[in-house]
């Protein structure tokens, strides 16, 4: 599951980016590349843990992830900028 | 320090800072201090491309039909953009080159250029094939003031750290007196001259760039200069790793994890860093003003352009720590992610890594099951 502040609960689909997932509920988040490469879907994750099948090349905060490029790993809890 | 192409010092560039240190000798990329740039010039280079495989002869028709005022916008547009880039193809090299000590940042900075110049070489195409001579829009480049008010800001920074380093390297620290002007020349000076004119190349690629591609985008949007809108859309590709890198410069700097003098410069130095990006600002929303003086177009005027001026401002400014100045919250231009989307930029498939396309490979794994049914 993936509980966004603000907003409704998303529940993450299997294959699809933590993006994906959040544009399937109509939450807009800000992207541009979907690479990971541009840095425009910067979120904040409060709590859980994400991996990169490419590795992301935007500068991100050590408590920041880039949705259009990671799959969750567990139960997360983020916040959209 | 005087420069050298071969430093002879046997140095270990894995505890180099990223500039001022010893000067690169070895082109290695076994090892990085900073394994981002490494990164990034693999990404921009599976980026290639050469303007010449776009097709801008339509763009052509379409232009004879665009009203005046259109006109006006989409070859104004297009001088800046030529500007903005014959700045670029040559900035960074010339500014960072001399003062870098990281043989992955000095690679990067070239391929950064080099891509530059590509894009100034996909104006000439656009131009030549609008007009049979596009000598009188290069010229006006040089004479047209809305413009030179720009070149002289942007240009500014880098003259100033790329003089500074000149006088270092002739003749070190100390007062210098040339043509009756005193210059005090310290490291210390030249790290703040280098983090300025970083922030200047920051909010260039970070704001300017960006109300350049909504004019050209706008255009798209409504089925016309298609072939220049794709050209475009590649150059955008580019230039938003551009920024990534100086995003990750600076934030390697404010954080501690390059050189520790350059944490206290960042701090010393953030109300004039900020003062550079709002400058920038205000700029490219005079610069909507002179666009749109004759009419505005559909799709797109200059209260919509300084909207997502201030929008993307925000972004950037917050993504290397400086805040988000203006109230704006959600994008005026939600096309404009169409076009930033790399998904949509098309490539050839030889070009790209589709694996389906690729012939002649050879799979070398092998496994012991491989062998199971065979007899001996």
């Amino acid at each position: 599951m993936v509980a966004i502040k603000d907003h409704e609960t998303v529940q993450h689909k299997a294959q699809k980016t933590l993006l994906e997932s959040i544009e399937l509920k109509e939450i807009p988040v800000h992207f541009h590349c979907r690479e990971g490469y541009c840095g425009a879907c910067r979120t904040k994750l409060i709590k859980g843990e994400v991996e990169y099948l490419t590795f992301p090349l935007a500068y991100i905060d050590d408590d920041e992830i880039l949705p259009c490029c990671c799959y969750p790993t567990s139960d997360i809890e983020i916040e959209l900028a | 320090m005087k420069y050298t192409t071969f430093n002879q010092k046997n140095n270990n560039p894995l505890t180099e800072p990223m500039f001022f240190g010893n000067p690169v000798n070895v082109a290695r990329y076994d090892q990085q201090k900073h394994q981002i740039f490494e990164k990034l010039i693999e990404k921009q280079i599976s980026f290639f491309w050469r303007p010449e495989e776009v097709d801008v002869s339509k763009d052509r028709v379409d232009f004879q039909k665009l009203s005046d005022s259109e006109k006006h916008i989409f070859i104004s547009n297009l001088k800046y953009q030529t500007l903005l880039d014959s700045i670029q193809g040559r900035s960074p090299n010339i500014a960072f080159l001399p003062i870098l000590s990281l043989p992955e940042l000095e690679t990067w900075v070239e391929t950064w250029s080099f891509f530059e110049t590509i894009h100034s070489r996909s104006y000439t195409h656009i131009l030549r094939n609008l007009f049979g001579d596009p000598s009188s829009i290069f010229n006006d480049i040089v004479e047209n003031e809305e413009i030179k008010k720009r070149a002289a800001d942007i240009s500014k920074y880098y003259d100033d750290l790329i003089f500074a380093t000149q006088l270092w390297q002739t003749l070190g620290e100390g007062v210098h007196t040339i043509s009756g002007c005193s210059y005090n020349i310290t490291m210390r000076e030249l790290k703040k001259k280098l983090y300025l004119c970083m922030n200047s190349v920051n909010a260039l690629e970070a704001i300017r760039f960006y109300v350049s591609f909504a004019c050209t985008f706008a255009f798209a949007e409504r089925e016309l200069m298609e072939g220049n809108s794709k050209i475009i859309r590649l150059i955008a590709r580019d230039e938003n790793l551009h920024l990534t890198s100086t995003q990750h410069i600076l934030n390697l700097w404010a954080k501690g994890k390059d050189d520790p003098e350059m944490v206290e410069i960042a701090e010393e130095c953030k109300e004039e860093a900020t003062e550079i990006f709002l400058n920038a600002v205000r700029q490219e929303k005079e610069w909507a003003a002179y666009l749109f003086k004759q009419g505005s177009m559909i799709g797109l005027n200059k209260e919509i352009l300084c909207q997502y001026v201030e929008f993307i401002a925000n972004h950037r400014m917050s993504a290397i720590g400086l805040g988000q100045p203006f109230a704006i919250k959600s994008n005026p231009l939600p096309w404009m992610n169409n076009y930033l989307n790399s998904d949509n930029v098309q490539v050839a498939p030889q070009e790209s890594e589709i694996s389906s396309y690729l012939v002649g490979q050879i799979d070398s794994e092998v496994n012991a099951e491989d062998f199971g049914d065979f007899d001996l």
